[in-house]
């Protein structure tokens, strides 16, 4: 036997031509004594190949229409905008599926976005005083958590499920951060910004949901908030950690 | 001036379409998701160095537009909706090696995989990247890749040839 310790991580990048001189030539040379070796290191070109064959099974060349004038009509946009040397409106941009993201409501919501970002803007579908429900998104706990908790993971507070979505640093500095808080009542989306403190800028409220469910254009709205703002892409992991870490500061 | 990347986006689709539906197994979501990430693309288009393999930065775009559609929608129901969905499988018409049955065989056994197992099989074995680039669009360490792909493979292995 080898003194070498060929895990099947090691035979499997051997297989895959992953390997450095040195070690596949040593690999190589108890592939060639060792029939159990040899074996395996086939059994992962094999499984190579089969996925490979499957993969290219479900290359659909065909692409549908809808999705290539889609994203020909973003690119067009996107090439006109930096012709003229601008960035394109977040609202020039629509999305096309039935039953997702139709055009009017992106304009609705880019609206809505501009009195949202001035004073922070509430839309609720109950009678319930807006003014109330958006206290409670602002409950010292969930200020609290809002600085700490990464994005993905949630916690049991008092006044309802608090999940943090995502983080985002807008164009001027300030960080933003999507967030669910989910009560007996009601579902709220909403988006929070620090300045001096953590402030609401924009929520959205669902009647609790019964067991059965129902999808929800909310997270367009929000999506489409944030887009708005300018938010760009959500920051992640170390990006985020750090911006956080950097609040307490 | 931004870097002008929509020829090699539009090349890309039906690739991402597949990568797409890897991760969410439905196609209509599979769709909107490659939609999204186009979008994303095209925003940032800056962000990519040429030279590099754009394929792997649209991977790595796409599969971050999957994850923050999962945060939002998170709910169980939704979750269980996408599982139960059907796979849709391609003509098999241009690989005259494997029989029909036999790759559906093979289908079915990486939809058997858990997530971060088929995600990692069809970068590496559907998409010819290497190790180190697969480990780029996870954002996971190369170790990580490897043990999960070998585990993979071998699962696979097994699965095709008790049959």
């Amino acid at each position: 036997m080898s003194e070498l310790h060929l895990t099947d991580e090691i035979l499997m990048a051997f297989a895959d031509g992953e390997l450095d001189e040195p070690v596949a030539a040593a690999v190589a040379r108890v592939m060639a004594l060792d029939p159990a070796v040899s074996r395996k290191i086939v059994e992962f070109q094999q499984s190579r190949r089969l996925t490979r064959s499957v993969f290219a099974s479900n290359l659909a060349p065909d692409v549908p229409t809808e999705l290539r004038a889609a994203v020909a009509a973003q690119i067009e946009v996107y090439e006109t905008a930096n012709k003229a040397g601008k960035r394109p409106e977040p609202a020039e941009i629509s999305r096309i599926w039935p039953g997702r993201l139709h055009p009017i409501r992106v304009a609705l919501a880019a609206s809505l976005a501009a009195v949202a970002v001035a004073s922070g803007y509430f839309i609720g579908r109950q009678s319930e005083p807006a003014a109330g429900r958006l206290a409670h998104l602002e409950d010292p706990f969930v200020l609290k958590e809002l600085s700490r908790l990464e994005a993905g993971r949630e916690v049991e507070l008092p006044v309802g499920r608090l999940r943090v979505i995502s983080t985002y640093r807008l164009p001027n500095e300030s960080l933003c951060r999507e967030f669910r808080l989910q009560s007996a009542s009601a579902t709220v989306g909403a988006v929070a910004c620090r300045t001096d403190g953590w402030k609401v800028t924009f929520a959205l409220a669902e009647p609790a949901k019964g067991p059965e469910y129902v999808p929800s254009s909310g997270s367009d709205l929000v999506d489409a908030y944030l887009s708005n703002l300018g938010a760009g892409t959500p920051l992640r992991d170390e990006a985020e950690a750090k911006a956080l870490s950097e609040l307490g500061r | 001036m931004a870097t002008a990347i929509g020829q090699e986006l539009v090349a890309l689709l039906p690739r991402l379409r597949r990568f797409a539906l890897v991760l969410c197994r439905s196609q209509p979501l599979a769709d909107d998701l490659v939609q999204g990430a186009c979008e994303r693309a095209l925003a940032k288009a800056d962000s990519w160095t040429p030279g590099t393999r754009f394929d792997a930065w649209m991977f790595r775009i796409l599969r971050n537009h999957w994850i923050d559609h999962l945060r939002r929608m998170r709910t169980e129901g939704m979750m269980e909706d996408v599982e139960s969905q059907t796979q849709l499988i391609g003509d098999p018409g241009e690989e005259p090696i494997m029989s029909k049955l036999a790759l559906a065989e093979v289908q079915r056994a990486i939809d058997s995989l858990p997530q971060e197992q088929r995600e990692v099989l069809a970068l590496v074995c559907g998409e010819d990247l290497t190790y180190r680039e697969a480990a780029e669009v996870l954002n996971v360490p190369v170790g990580t890749v490897m043990s999960r792909l070998a585990r993979a493979r071998k699962r696979l292995v097994e699965m095709t040839a008790a049959a």
